[in-house]
């Protein structure tokens, strides 16, 4: 999501170099809700994940020097954070990848929370996204929630390696259009 | 590959999402900064899989940011990581900085014990060494006190070297109340090897001997020594005798008259 409400990404990222706490407690009311996204799809036990997602905010905070805007958006740089700390918290407590994002096409579409319905609709995700083929959110969500490798994708889905590249490449146009 | 083939490659999309391999991200890391355009797609790709995440975004519990910026107010804020690696690291260390401290100071303690020790040695070792002296000195100071009483209380005979040997003097004090001879035989010649002088009371015209006189013995020049005691004598005299002496004077050496009282 763009940051238009106070800061501007440039200012917000500049603020935070300056380690302002402020600026910090703002990064964390526009974006704790989105890489929370990505920990819940992974996570089962609620105190966990918020451990992960405390655990995560502190890791952008701590290592924010490392940030480089001219190799990407701040968003993009989090949740590659938030990503790899949730796989490496589930893999040291023993967990499998493939315990919650299922790498079959149609469960993945056919997401359930156990009681039948879909999580997505009950997480009350935006119905736009109705226009991501089940095939194509599949793909994004082994990608980008569940750090699946493109061969690991590939493998699990039956898709050849090409296939994934240009699967990846549809779906995220279809993202572009749809969200603003 | 020129802009176009590389924006519709996939290869992008692959990047932003994090799942490139090492050898396709550090070549679309060299496209984004050749080519402004294939930036631009990227920044794209990137927002829309970051609109991705907002529509799915969950609301996360409201105690997290309270606990999230207790944590970084904390002072020490460091990074604990959840298999809580730094923290055993700190513990560690100040373990180690402990032990460390500890033995160091058991050493210092030790060091400061033993050289204490050594400095009641030390004393101990002066402490009897002087008492030693004092006694020493006290032996000599009484021996000098004994010589003073003698010097103050006998009949001082000056006894004069003869012509064969003019510097063989000698003091004689003769103690009146007890008869007591005492010999100083500082000034007497050491006596030549293989001899020995030898003390005489003249009483009545003849030669009494009054004990041998020890001048030199080991180096040491003794002073005042007892002879033996007489009642009366006109004059006394040293001779000098064989080693052990003789019963009568054979070599008259210093010879001093009694003067009257």
């Amino acid at each position: 999501m763009a940051v238009t409400e106070k800061y501007t990404e440039e200012e917000l990222v500049l603020q935070l170099q300056n380690r302002s706490q402020q600026a910090f407690s703002y990064l964390y009311d526009n974006y704790a809700g989105a890489l929370n996204g990505v920990i819940v799809r992974l996570v089962d036990d609620a105190a966990l994940a918020e451990d992960v997602l405390q655990e995560a905010f502190l890791k952008i905070w701590n290592n924010f020097s490392s940030y480089d805007a001219s190799k990407g958006r701040l968003f993009t740089w989090m949740v590659n954070i938030t990503r790899n700390l949730t796989i490496d918290t589930l893999r040291s407590k023993g967990y499998k990848k493939q315990q919650k994002i299922s790498a079959d096409e149609n469960s993945v579409s056919n997401y359930t929370d156990g009681t039948g319905k879909d999580k997505f609709d009950a997480l009350g995700i935006k119905n736009q996204l109705v226009n991501l083929k089940p095939e194509q959110r599949s793909i994004i969500d082994m990608a980008y929630f569940g750090g699946f490798t493109q061969e690991e994708i590939s493998k699990q889905t039956g898709v050849p390696l090409g296939t994934v590249k240009t699967r990846m490449r549809t779906a995220i146009l279809e993202l572009r259009k749809l969200i603003t | 590959m020129n802009v176009q083939e590389i924006i519709s490659s996939g290869l992008l999309e692959l990047y932003a999402a994090d799942i490139a391999t090492d050898a396709e991200r550090q070549q679309v890391e060299i496209w984004r900064q050749q080519y402004p355009e294939v930036a631009a797609e990227l920044s794209a790709i990137e927002l829309g899989l970051e609109n991705y995440a907002t529509a799915n975004a969950v609301p996360p519990a409201a105690n997290v940011k309270d606990k999230l910026f207790a944590q970084i107010n904390t002072a020490a804020a460091p990074v604990v990581n959840i298999n809580t690696q730094p923290a055993k690291v700190v513990a560690f260390n100040g373990w180690k900085w402990a032990a460390a401290a500890s033995i160091a100071l058991l050493i210092g303690s030790a060091f400061f014990n033993y050289s204490l020790y050594n400095k009641v040695e030390n004393a101990t070792a002066k402490l009897t060494e002087a008492e030693q002296q004092l006694n020493v000195a006290k032996l000599e100071a009484d021996a000098m006190k004994n010589d003073i009483e003698v010097v103050k209380q006998g009949l001082q005979v000056s006894l004069k070297g003869q012509p064969q040997m003019p510097d063989a003097k000698a003091k004689i004090y003769w103690m009146t109340g007890n008869g007591d001879v005492m010999v100083d035989a500082s000034n007497l010649p050491d006596a030549p090897a293989g001899k020995q002088y030898q003390f005489w009371a003249i009483v009545d015209g003849v030669p009494v001997e009054g004990g041998l006189i020890i001048t030199n013995d080991k180096g040491k020049k003794f002073r005042m020594q007892k002879m033996k005691s007489f009642g009366r004598a006109e004059a006394f005299a040293i001779s000098l005798e064989k080693e052990g002496g003789n019963p009568t004077p054979t070599e008259v050496v210093s010879v001093g008259a009694v003067t009257k009282i």
